[in-house]
């Protein structure tokens, strides 16, 4: 497949805008649309190795993609520029919609069963992505352990994830580099 | 000094961040809500919800906890604290990344991370589905209902949202 980066960094912008503008439901769908499918900016392959590392690292998936995408054609501005161009309508769209959403809350009780209902479906996504990504894995005795210990610990303990994330990954790596996962 | 304490607390967790926002879900309930009592366990709800249902990253919703606690500079810090941290690693990280391409270590920590993740991301949404004290088995059902159709279904999830939206209406309204 033929390819070619943005020319210039009012493209990349407008590239990232057009991503955080429509990403309705998630931005990694809308991501792959823009950047593999309209403007041709990177291949299928490109793309999905990318996004692999960004789900790794720390952060917004697509938002690490804008940053690694940005350096690799204009370099630390292409980062900036890349990166403000996914947030910029988003930001402004969330904090348009929570007040209006909080003006509208307080004489509604209406209004608020259904954001509520609106946050409990947010939070079975949650659970139907947890078991979607740990089904492959989850033949192993020891992702279970790990994944059981770690639930309990942060959803029932509520101990502090800065506590419990390098406590897990520490056992998890010693686990992996044994072959054990 | 309340700006401070958003900046600081969400540059630490914007490292520990791994898998997105779903892993930092349930310590950031725990520290907005119960540490710091900045919003009611219902309010975090909704603005999480509302959050899921805007368009963009769902990282998002760091800017409504810095909005209700300190207005737009709040929502600017905070967004600009929970992603600045994970950018600058992402930024210096890609290089690395791909001249370890053929290393063991590289593939063990894929390994490594991948169950953790999962657990967070569990976590996360058990966290959120029960925002009282004693679980609610209609914010329960609702929760497990779209998970459901999540795992067979590959429609937009923004559909799931408005199927919840509909069955808040009826079961709580």
């Amino acid at each position: 497949m033929q390819v070619s980066p943005p020319r210039s960094l009012t493209e990349l912008f407008l590239g990232f805008l057009s991503i955080g503008a429509r990403s309705f439901g998630g931005v990694m769908p809308w991501a792959h649309r823009v950047m593999v499918e309209e403007r041709r900016w990177v291949t299928p392959a490109d793309f999905t190795e990318t996004i692999g590392l960004c789900q790794f690292l720390p952060g917004p998936n697509v938002g690490n993609a804008s940053i690694v995408y940005g350096k690799r054609w204009f370099g630390v501005v292409g980062s900036l520029v890349a990166f403000l161009g996914l947030f910029a309508l988003p930001f402004v769209w969330v904090l348009t919609l929570f007040a209006f959403y909080a003006d509208f809350a307080a004489s509604s009780p209406l209004l608020r069963a259904i954001v509520t209902g609106v946050g409990a479906a947010g939070a079975g996504m949650f659970i139907g992505t947890a078991i979607k990504l740990g089904r492959p894995i989850a033949k192993n005795p020891w992702v279970l352990v790990i994944i059981a210990a770690c639930f309990v610990c942060v959803a029932v303990l509520r101990i502090s994830l800065i506590i419990v994330l390098p406590v897990a990954l520490g056992i998890s790596l010693l686990l992996a580099r044994r072959g054990k996962l | 000094m309340i700006l401070l304490d958003i900046a600081l607390y969400f540059m630490v967790l914007s490292l520990f961040s791994v898998g997105g926002l779903p892993s930092v879900m349930p310590e950031m309930q725990r520290y907005v809500v119960e540490v710091k009592h900045w919003m009611s366990p219902a309010e975090f709800m909704q603005a999480f919800a509302v959050g899921q249902a805007a368009p963009g990253p769902n990282m998002l919703i760091t800017t409504l906890v810095g909005w209700q606690v300190a207005g737009l500079a709040g929502a600017l810090v905070a967004l600009a604290a929970m992603c600045g941290p994970a950018a600058v690693l992402a930024w210096f990280v890609v290089d690395l990344w791909d001249r370890f391409k053929e290393s063991p270590w590289r593939r063990a920590i894929q390994r490594a991370i991948a169950p953790v993740v999962v657990a967070m991301i569990l976590s996360g949404g058990v966290v959120l589905a029960t925002p009282g004290s004693t679980p609610d088995w209609r914010l329960w059902l609702i929760a497990a209902v779209t998970a459901a159709g999540i795992l067979v279904s590959k429609v937009n999830p923004l559909w799931f949202l408005a199927a919840g939206g509909v069955l808040g209406a009826l079961l709580l309204g």
